[in-house]
């Protein structure tokens, strides 16, 4: 089967039934997706699909259709996503390992809404876990890159 | 002409048979026989309906997606602060589809999926609603996506999130009876005239 990770296309042969996440980490060894629950309960595996976040342990990788983007592909360290550079500004991460999930759920929701209120940014973002407890810095960061973001377009 | 005669009285009594069977299939002033089998129908589609597994997404202008029903313990909003938003599907909030893939996750606990995934639009609401209110609402096509009974019927036979309800994946209850039955519920109920409980 082929799929589409971060610009580059590749092989697979697994199971259709293979959650994605499985393939992202075991096949190609693209480990910024993280497991954490594996039920779509905690966010450390979100991707893009398409532009659309989606929790990768719970999508059958037979069901892709379309560009997946990791957090490797949304910027990479000469060329940070916003997002991202918000992240490093703010701090944010503690231990870091639900922060490719914080990051990729929030690169969405900024793409969906590029002004996001308190309201919009924990409906967004409240079903990615952060054990460190980091919600604070996430909602600043989230409200300084949507500030760039808009002060770049305008 | 006594020949005449007995041609004419075995031609209708080859006929009447078929007379009746017409007349019979054409609507008649439903008796109280049809009447009480109706009702008993309809009590089977509130059954349905009212199931969690089908209530639960057809929720109030909250948007908020229920978690009810004996595999939910206590009755709850769906967790993670989860709305549908105006759009049913998520959009103004987090897609539905960010959890919600095309089938059921075989894993305990796991999120339930199928092809389409999304709230019911608000007007078909029957979270908390009784037999009469949602028996008036699936009649009414101004709330029940101007859909004829008929539709209504086959919309409950052929639609691909509707039967997720009789197939929702591991620990969660499945909605009572089957598509096809409630569809026939619901045909013999609209063909005695869909009567609503008072
Ligand atoms: S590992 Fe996918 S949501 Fe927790
Ligand atoms: S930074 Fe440790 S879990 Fe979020």
């Amino acid at each position: 089967m082929q799929i589409n990770v971060n610009g580059t296309q590749h092989e697979v042969d697994v199971d259709e039934e293979m959650p994605l996440l499985w393939v992202l980490r075991d096949e190609l060894n693209i480990t910024g997706p993280k497991f954490g629950c594996g039920i779509a309960m905690c966010g450390a595996c979100t991707v893009h699909i398409n532009g659309q976040p989606a929790r990768s342990c719970s999508m059958p990788v037979g069901q892709v259709s379309g560009l997946i983007t990791t957090i490797e592909g949304l910027g990479t360290p000469d060329a940070m996503h916003e997002v991202q550079a918000a992240w490093v500004e703010h701090q944010v991460a503690q231990c870091g390992y639900c922060q490719p999930g914080q990051i990729m759920s929030a690169a969405a929701l900024l793409q969906m809404n590029p002004n996001p209120d308190d309201e919009a940014i924990d409906h967004a973002m409240s079903a990615n876990l952060c054990r460190c407890g980091t919600y604070p810095r996430i909602r600043a960061a989230i409200k300084a890159a949507a500030q760039n973001i808009r002060e770049k377009s305008a | 002409m006594k020949i005449k005669l007995f041609l004419l009285k075995t031609a209708a009594l080859i006929l009447m048979p078929a007379f009746f069977a017409t007349a019979q299939s054409v609507p008649v002033q439903p008796d109280e026989i049809s009447q009480s089998r109706a009702a008993e129908a309809w009590s089977k589609v509130y059954q349905v309906f009212s199931h969690p597994r089908c209530a639960n997404c057809h929720v109030p202008d909250d948007n908020l997606p229920r978690w009810s029903g004996p595999s939910y313990g206590k009755t709850s909003v769906h967790g993670m602060n989860i709305s549908g938003g105006q759009s049913r599907i998520g959009v103004e909030t987090v897609m539905c589809s960010t959890c919600h893939a095309h089938s059921n996750s075989d894993e305990p606990h796991g999120p339930p999926g199928s092809p389409v995934w999304m709230l019911a639009p608000v007007e078909m609401l029957w979270w908390q609603q009784s037999s009469k209110q949602i028996c008036e609402q699936i009649k009414d096509p101004t709330r029940n996506g101007g859909r004829t009974l008929e539709e209504v019927a086959h919309h409950i036979q052929e639609d691909e999130l509707v039967h997720w309800g009789w197939d929702p994946g591991k620990g969660r209850e499945p909605a009572p009876y089957s598509a096809k039955e409630t569809a026939d519920f619901v045909t013999l109920w609209a063909n005695a005239g869909a009567p609503c409980p008072e």
